[in-house]
């Protein structure tokens, strides 16, 4: 099962006893109902004793466990202590950079909190994703002794979250009130839609996984938005400034938290009139339709430049509507003959040889020619070996026409779909490139 | 989507399309009901009689428009241009015997606009219907849209057709 591959994986690559103590009780708690409070309970039950401020930790550790339960995937990569944990990332959202910038970002934040020894981002990160590494707790050995290392719950956390007890101290500490609550609702709105996604919480050691790109985004913008609410003034500003320039590297929607109307942060060397904004804003927002355009239009990857884009653009949207145009076409050949075939269909005999249908395929790619004659060959072509499948489904049906007929489309797509389209749609290909 | 759910989050007030565009048109039960419509519009096209392959055409458009449900901007001028349309024949058909040269030359003749990404935005807004007007950032998106809508279309109609070419072909 999953838990034991899991289990063993991490009694293998750990040498930590403190994660083997508490992994059973993660895992007992798992199987109840509600994970998060008896995760949370299983955690607080631990030896609390030598950690001074329990109070504090018992809500950060509740946090914690909450994020920290959802953040299960299934693959449990073995950890360095402290290296810089590639090994964990093997999705694509989850690059040591995303997490390389948001530490040195909350770096950045917590300049005035000193007490921060390894990683004074820890606990900002700690809120929002929560996926505790293993091996860290093997690393935790070097942390002062105060740390204690069953505080920290299972979930496994990304990077060198050795700090985490202190930290999260302070962090709570200085974050007592709304921005916290705002932050912990937010991160629980999060938290709450990851729940569905790993639903097994018996995994404690997660990498970062899908959660934390949507989670990052979101709580980035949260964080930036609790922190615009609190009084803290223009040092936050420029911090999240610094944060954001550096994790709008990411994601250029940052500098735009959502709130009523949009707005923009100038980054560091910018123009902060309002023009430039204004300008900046509409720059970006063209900039990110065509990266969507991009992607829509095939062959535009290597293109850069608004102009090429566009020219291809066009191109694509001309071949598009001259295909329907042909298209349509066909169709109008195609249908007189269904009307005048109605009653002949029915009596006829269905199952004909497939070979008739070859010579009756040339009839319609004739009569459409014109301008449009290099395609309908090419287009035959393709088209007569997929026939045979509409012949199988469009036979049996083709008596039923109109009451069958959509359920004949709706089986026939099923089959039809990949074949045919797939032959079509290279031809259009041709086309454009030409 | 984190893109399209952060921009939702951004622009509430703002109808978004973006979320939509390209997983709505690219979901075969989409497919299957614009087939299913467009069979249905064939159907009551063919009956009057043959109406020339843009009676398909328009046919094809109208129930794509359809499916859009009014949403994007070219949908609803693709719904309402039918109206328009007749209209301006009839008052086309007047005025051209009427004033042959000077009103086409007064509409062809704008000031020159030297940037090729002006011009050739133009182009596109006359490419997607009723976008002549619209700024390049509603543009675009109308294009994002509009291209998805497109490639279903073509989608469709390549498989009713193969769907008919066999029907007809095989008891023949």
């Amino acid at each position: 099962m999953e838990k034991e591959g899991n289990a063993s994986n991490l009694f293998s690559s750990s040498s930590d006893l403190n994660c083997r103590l508490f992994r059973p009780n993660w895992e007992n708690s798992v199987d109840q109902n509600d994970p998060f409070e008896s995760a949370l309970s299983s955690m607080v039950s631990s030896p609390t004793a030598s950690h001074n401020n329990n109070g504090d930790n018992i809500v950060l550790r509740e946090l914690i466990g909450r994020l920290g339960s959802i953040c299960n995937s299934g693959e449990i990569s073995p950890f360095n202590n402290n290296s810089a944990n590639t090994s964990c990332y093997s999705t694509p959202l989850n690059s040591p950079p995303n997490l390389n910038l948001m530490r040195e970002s909350g770096s950045n934040q917590f300049l005035s909190l000193p007490t921060f020894s390894p990683d004074p981002a820890f606990p900002e990160r700690a809120a929002r994703f929560s996926c505790f590494a293993n091996t860290n707790f093997g690393g935790l050995s070097e942390i002062p002794p105060k740390l204690d290392p069953t505080k920290i719950p299972p979930p496994s956390v990304q990077e060198n979250w050795e700090s985490i007890p202190a930290p999260e101290k302070n962090f709570m500490a200085s974050r007592s009130s709304t921005p916290d609550n705002a932050a912990d609702s937010r991160e629980n709105s999060t938290v709450s839609e990851q729940i569905p996604i790993p639903e097994n919480g018996a995994n404690p050691r997660k990498r970062k996984s899908a959660p934390k790109g949507k989670g990052k985004d979101t709580a980035v913008a949260n964080v930036s938005a609790s922190e615009n609410s609190e009084s803290s003034g223009k040092r936050s500003k420029s911090e999240e400034e610094k944060a954001n320039q550096k994790a709008s590297k990411d994601n250029s929607k940052l500098p735009e938290p959502p709130k009523d109307y949009i707005h923009v942060r100038a980054r560091r060397g910018q123009a902060t009139d309002a023009h430039s904004l204004a300008e900046r804003v509409r720059r970006e927002k063209i900039s990110e339709r065509m990266k969507v355009l991009q992607d829509l239009v095939p062959g535009c990857n290597k293109v850069t430049g608004k102009a090429v884009m566009l020219d291809e653009i066009i191109n694509y949207v001309q071949s598009l509507q001259r295909q329907v145009e042909f298209l349509s076409m066909k169709l109008t050949t195609v249908n007189p003959r269904m009307d005048f075939n109605m009653e002949a269909l029915m009596s006829k005999d269905m199952f004909q040889s497939r070979g008739s249908m070859y010579p009756s395929d040339g009839y319609p790619f004739q009569s459409p020619c014109g301008n449009e004659a290099p395609f309908p060959p090419s287009h035959g072509r393709n088209q007569r070996p997929q026939m045979e499948n509409f012949a199988d489904a469009a036979s049996q049906v083709s008596s039923f026409w109109e009451d069958d007929l959509h359920s004949i489309v709706q089986m026939g797509f099923g089959q039809g779909q990949m074949q045919n389209f797939q032959g079509i749609l290279p031809t259009s290909q041709m086309k454009v490139e030409l | 989507m984190a893109e399209s759910s952060n921009s939702d989050a951004n622009s509430r007030k703002r109808r978004k399309i973006d979320p939509d565009s390209q997983t709505r048109w690219r979901s075969e039960a989409e497919q299957r009901i614009y087939s299913s419509k467009l069979m249905d519009a064939l159907h009551h096209v063919r009956r009057p009689g043959s109406g020339g392959h843009d009676a398909v055409r328009d046919a094809a458009d109208r129930v794509l428009a359809a499916s859009a449900r009014g949403r994007t901007r070219w949908s609803r001028a693709i719904l309402t241009n039918r109206l328009s349309l007749r209209l301006a024949q009839i008052n086309r058909k007047h005025k051209k015997a009427a004033k042959p040269s000077a009103g086409k030359s007064c509409s062809r003749k704008p000031a020159k606009k030297l940037p090729p990404v002006e011009s050739k935005v133009k182009v596109l807004s006359r490419l997607v219907p009723g976008c002549r007007k619209v700024s390049l950032p509603n543009l675009l998106e109308e294009t994002t849209d509009y291209i998805a809508a497109l490639e279903m279309q073509v989608k469709a109609m390549t498989f009713l057709t193969g769907l008919l070419n066999a029907g007809a072909a095989a008891p023949a």
